[in-house]
């Protein structure tokens, strides 16, 4: 008797607990959020609403910022340049990237090892250790702001990336599935692309989309190898962050800022599922 | 496809050639990765060595003449470099530890069973994917002294106002929670993953034998995360290494210096000074040292896993 009330009062503790604990969680996610949601309200504020104390959160909603830098020819440009080197290096990688992270996970090759850490070690490569001789390499030949010096800049670490989150990927599927496909007659390359190619779509999908997520953000390479002609979006946005002559321009940082991460978002919550599991395959499986 | 039958035809003719066409087939797969790495990270790396032994010549834009060691005995000799190297360890040493427990932590508040897990798991992903260049101008205005809003909250509670971008302290303060926000998210995700995949029955033989909430926090699920909180310290490593974006964005590497993380002074070096022989010297230290330390922590994370 007393046991099972015992028993009660242990499951109500618990309750309460979990539900203090889910709070804390929540209120955690929130102060997480809170900086982008305030960045994208901040780029609907007039000037007199962003600088003024305390911090205002009502006020009437503009699209004066948008209107004003969606103006500037440049930004376009820049928009337009961000695409095809994301767009580019996403696919140039998912492609080299799948291929070699399937040769790492089902075709015995001699020294597979020795290529699998070489890999992660690759991505402990600092860039800045790339950018200078890839900066020089680029003016000798010629090959300074086009998009193709970016896109193969990219395949730096993306193609490492690819191919370890592909390997697990493809360790993950039964062995049956394109050894069957052989017997029957496909070769190697068969097998690939008729078998494992489609059934693994949903994956390279969702690390393709990973892949452009990282080069659509990336500055450094950027910075160094382009300047006008395929200079990026994230360019600009060091350029307005880190403008300290003309002081903080706030409304310009927050609209460019909000039209660069809006679109990453979207693509990362269609795949988040994948993203999430990606995730965890990375970091975990060795 | 008739050309795979001819091939295949003639393959059989002799062993060595089906050997050779098998062992063609297997590293096709590797060839177009292989030769993308080769030429644009392997040469790359060859020719920064090469430099760095090197006198540059900035009227050719080219390594002219072999110097020896003498760029390093530079590097080597360089306040400057060493203050950088310090500012560096000093943001590893703080931020990583501080992503990794937060991120723990607030997985395991999450990671309770309600209806809502998946979707605040789903929003967790949203300051992940944020351009590190975006969070680092963010939080320059969320920190703003006069503007901002951490500073207002601060004064409602009495604190403040703090000069965040002013005083070396708090910008490397700044460096650290501008980082912790956006990485923290990614050991968030990581470790609820592995909080799902923990086996049930341990923990439902524990609480039969009436162990409480933190003697199983204690006894059971931290021995079984270590190897995965080891590898997810591993890849925060690989990432933390290459800050560069948001200290430029936010803190400019300033003020004088005390945010200058050692790839955003290699970069000025480079780029604004255009001392390329200098900068490839110490991006070759950059990359000993890292490769010698991420080797270190992979053996050290292999390691863990084999014990526990």
């Amino acid at each position: 008797m007393s046991a099972i009330a015992q028993n009660v009062t242990h499951k109500r503790k618990s309750r309460l607990g979990a539900r203090l604990r889910i709070s804390a969680g929540v209120i955690a996610c929130f102060l997480f959020l809170f900086p982008l949601i305030w960045m994208v309200l901040t780029s609907f504020k007039e000037q007199r609403d962003i600088f003024t104390m305390p911090p205002t959160l009502f006020f009437t909603p503009t699209l004066e910022s948008y209107v004003t830098y969606l103006q500037r020819p440049d930004i376009w440009k820049r928009l337009v340049n961000t695409v095809i080197v994301a767009v580019g290096s996403g696919v140039l990688s998912i492609v080299a990237g799948a291929m070699a992270g399937y040769a790492l996970a089902r075709i015995r090759l001699r020294g597979a090892g020795t290529i699998g850490l070489l890999i992660v070690l690759s991505r402990g490569v600092p860039p800045i250790a790339l950018a200078v001789p890839m900066f020089l390499v680029a003016r000798k030949l010629g090959l300074t702001d086009k998009h193709i010096t970016l896109i193969l800049a990219y395949c730096t670490f993306l193609i490492p990336y690819v191919m370890w989150l592909m390997r697990g990927f493809f360790l993950s599927l039964p062995r049956e599935l394109e050894e069957s496909a052989m017997i029957d007659g496909c070769s190697r390359f068969g097998a690939f692309f008729k078998i494992i190619v489609p059934i693994s779509l949903p994956g390279l999908l969702s690390t393709m989309i990973f892949s452009m997520i990282l080069a659509w953000e990336e500055l450094l390479f950027a910075l160094v190898l382009t300047n006008r002609n395929a200079s990026t979006i994230p360019v600009a946005i060091q350029g307005i962050a880190g403008d300290t002559i003309n002081g903080a321009n706030w409304a310009a940082l927050t609209a460019v800022g909000t039209i660069t991460v809006l679109p990453v978002i979207v693509f990362a919550m269609l795949v988040q599922k994948w993203l999430v599991q990606g995730l965890a395959d990375g970091a975990t499986k060795g | 496809m008739v050309d795979e039958r001819l091939t295949r035809a003639s393959a059989s003719h002799s062993r060595f050639a089906r050997k050779f066409a098998d062992l063609l087939s297997r590293w096709a797969f590797m060839v177009p990765a292989a030769v993308l790495l080769l030429a644009v990270l392997a040469y790359p790396i060859f020719y920064t060595i090469e430099i760095s032994f090197s006198r540059f010549d900035l009227a050719t834009f080219s390594a002219v003449e072999w110097v020896g060691w003498e760029n390093y005995a530079h590097v080597l000799d360089d306040y400057r470099f060493w203050e950088s190297m310090k500012v560096t360890v000093v943001y590893l040493v703080f931020a990583l530890p501080l992503q990794i427990v937060l991120g723990f932590g607030i997985a395991f508040l999450i990671n309770a069973e309600w209806r809502g897990r998946n979707v605040v798991r789903a929003l967790f992903i949203i300051p992940m994917v944020v351009a590190p260049v975006v969070a680092g101008g963010l939080w320059r205005m969320i920190l703003d002294p006069l503007w901002g809003m951490v500073n207002y909250v601060l004064g409602l509670v009495g604190l403040g106002p703090l000069d965040w971008f002013g005083d070396p302290t708090l910008a490397m303060a700044a460096l650290i929670i501008i980082d912790t926000w956006r990485w923290t998210p990614f050991v968030i995700l990581t470790a609820t993953a592995a909080l799902l995949a923990l086996p049930r029955d341990v923990f439902e033989a524990a609480e039969i034998d009436g162990a409480n909430w933190w003697s199983k926090l204690w006894s059971i699920t931290l021995p079984l995360l270590v190897p995965i909180i080891a590898a997810t310290f591993v890849v925060r490593w690989l990432g933390a290494v290459k800050m560069f974006d948001i200290a430029l964005a936010a803190t400019y590497g300033g003020p004088g210096g005390a945010t200058n993380v050692i790839n955003l002074f290699i970069y000025e070096e480079a780029f604004r000074s255009l001392r390329f022989a200098e900068s490839a010297a110490m991006a070759v230290i950059i990359l000993v040292v890292t490769m010698v330390l991420t080797a270190l922590f992979l053996r050290g994370s292999r390691l863990l896993e084999e014990r526990y």
